[in-house]
């Protein structure tokens, strides 16, 4: 069948039929086409590429009650009201200060543009291929005989999701509004919080078929120019058909795409977007994502959350170092039980090794496969109840809680310590705030049991060395993964293990390398050392 | 700015201090009490002293040829060939320390904590560690360096702190020893275990300011010294000079002999030994670092990935053999040996380099 097709087209040498070329070669043969002065011609045309389309709607009228027009959009994609008061109003109706007035041949354009139309996003557009791009935008686009240009407007208005408290970063103390998927009000959630002209945006489109909108929002003067032309470069490099989430950007603009570790940090909080810009850090958003990425990323910001800083930084600091103690629980204590109680169980206290002991005395398996099984079981059920409806979930886990703690123990399929150990490291990786940087310490967590398994203690030790290594090879950007600890960066250390007060905290970090370094004014950290006046001390005297 | 000139001088000295420590401090009493008993201490300080004459001038010729490794330099001062076979001899030599020291610290590790495992898979395992590790840059090397610092230096000053409860003032007296037979030799086995402090040659190259080569030097040398010091005067003062030479490696004796307040953990050796792992871990990596590093500037090589798994066989089989050869008692004289080779060609060309450098009017 292609076969005779195909010589059916070499016979006749002409073009291809709109079905037989790949959707993104279909406009590429009008690419220089424009907009005829003839309405039906045009209509035409539009119609024989947007025909499969019943949401199409091509509505014809006159303008002014002469001259023959029509107007397309997308129904369900547009607001109708602005369509019917805003656009066909003004176009059908002549204003009462064009009564009486001769409109001469070519000034048609001009009196509509104007005189007439009141919506503000209306503009002109000669070629063919941004008018249907126009209307797949959900543009509404009028067309009239005699005129060489079409009327664009924007009219989108896409039902979205209400912004409401960001699912994946809860926080007691701060603001509770998170990314929606529309980026419109992604970026406005942003431009509130940052009103300085500094504060720029540069459009992009990526997708062949989804022609996503990305918008790479920076501090200009913060940020450093060679990363936003670098993030530029990197996702301009993208040519792929379709981008459904800021996911699919990640994974083509990190360094090491193998890498367990994230490399890209994501967030749903407007907030935590505008304080990584402050830090001379890039958001990239996308239209139809609530997740803004962050670049460059370094290992810290994994464990940094909003309310670090928000809280005083005694407290700050103590809740995020529980956090830390909660990731390091996660990785390696399955590991480090495995070793002491196969190798070094004479490391523990004896009450304590003999009440171990007692514990295991009825199961028959080394604990290395011990572990690896309740925690094989308990990945299981974690995912399953990450998945399933809220209704379904409870009870999931009323019976995932009995299983795996109870009934293990009592079947003598897993000792009460194992189950204490697999807990601790469960409830630690959901400590850790980054979903992505949890997952790839789940996953080491396995590698480092199984080297426990084989060489003890001394297995622990080499696979968190051949970890930290790959840690302190990895780069973001070019920021070495590790810093601000490795290599040492004195204003850089100072937000890792605690969050100094912000007064301490005078310059950016220099981990990603902001052109400006001055963050807090050097008269504020001076009167945070003066003694306060107390205006209402023990009553003087007169 | 310079990209490749990257390198602080507390990089550097951290550099220094993880290589300078290693496996050597696990035996290192031993070998001081058995040149002056008593006199451990002083011995100890000699070692300090010589050694830090060696690196002196290992700095010297590196700042009077700051973009310059030594292979590099070498060239320069003694001429292509000599120069050509003194770089092999380098090699060779940091090649057989890597190999020594994986295998005595192996043999720690089968000693005491894995006991049914073969001598070589554990070596094979470090060794490995090393191989994969020397596949990044010089800045990613000296990252690692910097970042294991801490755990290199906190248990080894830890069990200094947690020994004093069993230490014996008397047993340190008389300071200046009772004999002093093999003083010289003793001198300069501790003097070798500094050897490692030759990895500055490759990290001056990279440093932001070489002429503070001396500095990171000073604090590097300092640091590890205070360290070895502080470890032979708190084994001594705890087990004698009697008791260490009966034991393999005291310091690890000195290990088990610690526990921990509130009975957190009844024995430290194991937990000793397991974060001990990193100091050899950086010790073996620097060694082989230089090794590879040292190899690809002789072949004139921009990259020194190429190396870092064509020369894992050749350590591994040494190693292996040396571990046939000698017994399974670990030997550091086997190293001495070689270290005095390597010291008398670099005192020519040290020698060769004040000489050419006088000649050409240089400051």
């Amino acid at each position: 069948m292609r076969f005779l097709r195909k010589r059916s087209n070499d016979g006749k040498k002409s073009p291809a039929l709109p079905d037989q070329l790949s959707p993104d070669k279909v406009l590429e043969q009008y690419k220089d086409r424009t907009i005829s002065t003839n309405l039906e011609e045009n209509i035409k045309l539009i119609n024989s590429l947007l025909e499969a389309n019943p949401d199409l709607v091509t509505r014809r009228f006159h303008v002014f009650g002469k001259y023959p027009a029509v107007m397309f959009y997308f129904s369900n994609m547009v607001d109708q009201t602005m369509i019917n008061f805003d656009i066909l109003k003004p176009f059908i109706y002549m204003p009462p200060h064009l009564e009486g007035r001769k409109i001469g041949d070519g000034q048609l354009k001009n009196i509509l543009i104007n005189e007439t139309i009141i919506h503000s996003g209306a503009r002109l557009q000669s070629n063919i291929v941004r008018v249907i791009d126009a209307i797949l935008e959900a543009d509404s686009v009028v067309l009239i005989e005699g005129v060489d240009e079409a009327f664009l407007f924007s009219t989108r208005n896409v039902e979205s999701r209400a912004v409401g408290q960001p699912q994946t970063e809860q926080v007691i103390r701060g603001p509770r509004e998170g990314f929606v998927e529309s980026l419109s009000t992604n970026t406005a959630l942003m431009r509130y919080r940052l009103k300085t002209p500094s504060f720029q945006i540069r459009n992009m489109v990526i997708g062949k078929y989804t022609k996503s909108n990305i918008s790479i929002c920076y501090i200009k003067g913060i940020a450093n120019p060679d990363l936003v032309k670098e993030v530029e470069n990197r996702l301009s490099k993208i040519k792929i058909d379709g981008v459904l989430d800021t996911g699919y950007l990640e994974q083509f603009i990190e360094d090491n795409h193998i890498s367990p570790f994230p490399q890209v940090l994501y967030t749903e909080r407007p907030d935590k977007a505008v304080a990584q810009l402050l830090e001379g850090r890039v958001a990239i958003l996308m239209d139809g994502s609530p997740f803004a990425l962050i670049v460059p990323t370094v290992f810290t910001q994994f464990y940094q959350v909003t309310e670090d800083y928000y809280e005083r930084p005694v407290m700050g600091s103590f809740i995020r170092l529980s956090r830390l103690l909660a990731l390091i629980f996660a990785l390696i204590v399955p590991s480090l039980y495995v070793a002491v109680i196969s190798f070094n169980p004479e490391l523990l206290p004896t009450e304590f090794a003999v009440a171990v002991a007692g514990g295991r005395a009825s199961v028959p398996y080394p604990t290395v496969v011990e572990v690896f099984m309740m925690e094989t079981a308990m990945e299981v059920l974690r995912e399953a109840t990450v998945r399933l409806p809220k209704q379904v979930g409870g009870a999931l886990s009323i019976v995932g809680v009995l299983i795996i703690g109870q009934a293990a123990v009592a079947a003598g399929f897993a000792s009460p310590i194992t189950v204490v150990v697999i807990a601790l490291t469960t409830i630690g990786s959901f400590a850790t705030p980054a979903y992505n940087a949890a997952l790839a310490l789940r996953l080491l967590r396995f590698f480092l049991i199984i080297m426990a398994g084989i060489f003890g203690l001394y297995g622990v030790m080499i696979g968190l060395i051949l970890i930290s290594n790959h840690l302190l090879s990895l780069r973001s950007f070019g920021i070495p993964y590790m810093s601000p600890i490795a290599p040492g960066n004195l204003q850089g250390v100072k937000d890792t293990l605690i969050r100094a007060p912000l007064w301490w905290m005078k310059k950016r970090p220099e981990s990603s390398q902001p052109v400006n370094e001055d963050r807090v004014s050097g008269q504020t950290v001076q009167a945070t050392k003066e003694p306060p006046d107390n205006p209402l001390g023990p009553k003087r005297s007169n | 700015m310079d990209n490749t000139r990257k390198i602080t001088v507390i990089q550097a000295t951290a550099v220094l201090i993880s290589t300078i420590i290693g496996v050597g401090i696990l035996a290192l009493p031993r070998f001081a009490v058995q040149t002056a008993e008593t006199g451990a201490p002083l011995v100890t300080l000699l070692g300090i002293l010589v050694a830090s004459a060696g690196l002196w001038l290992i700095t010297v010729l590196g700042v009077r040829f700051p973009s310059k490794t030594i292979v590099q330099y070498s060239e320069e001062i003694i001429g292509k060939w000599l120069a050509r076979f003194g770089s092999l001899l380098i090699i060779g030599f940091f090649a057989i320390l890597t190999s020594l020291a994986a295998r005595e610290f192996g043999e720690v590790v089968v000693t005491t904590v894995l006991r049914n495992t073969p001598l070589e898979v554990t070596v094979i395992v470090m060794l490995l560690l090393a191989a994969v590790s020397s596949r990044h840059g010089l800045e990613t090397f000296v990252y690692i360096h910097y970042f294991y610092l801490p755990l290199i230096l906190a248990p080894a000053l830890m069990i200094v702190v947690l020994s004093l409860k069993n230490a014996e003032l008397l047993n340190l007296l008389p300071v200046m020893g009772n004999e002093h037979k093999e003083l010289l030799g003793g001198v300069l086995t501790i003097a070798a275990l500094f050897q490692g402090s030759f990895i500055i040659s490759i990290v001056i190259p990279h440093m932001r300011r070489p002429g503070q080569a001396y500095k990171a030097s000073f604090m590097g040398m300092s640091v590890a010294g205070v360290l070895y010091f502080l470890i032979v005067v708190a084994t001594v003062a705890v087990f004698g000079p009697e008791e260490i030479k009966r034991l393999l490696w005291p310091t690890l004796e000195l290990a088990k002999t610690t526990s921990l307040p509130a009975n957190i953990l009844e024995r430290l050796d194991a937990a000793f030994l397991a974060v001990w792992v990193t100091a050899v871990f950086t010790t073996l990596y620097s060694s082989y670092f230089l090794t590879i590093h040292c190899m690809s500037k002789l072949f004139r090589l921009r990259d020194h990935k190429l190396f870092s798994f064509f020369v894992m066989p050749f350590v591994f089989f040494y190693c292996d053999g040396a571990a046939k050869h000698s017994g399974t008692l670990p030997n550091h004289s086997d190293c001495r040996t070689d270290r005095s080779d390597c010291d008398h060609w670099l005192s020519v060309s040290a020698v060769g380099g004040f000489h050419h450098t006088k000649k050409k009017g240089y400051t």
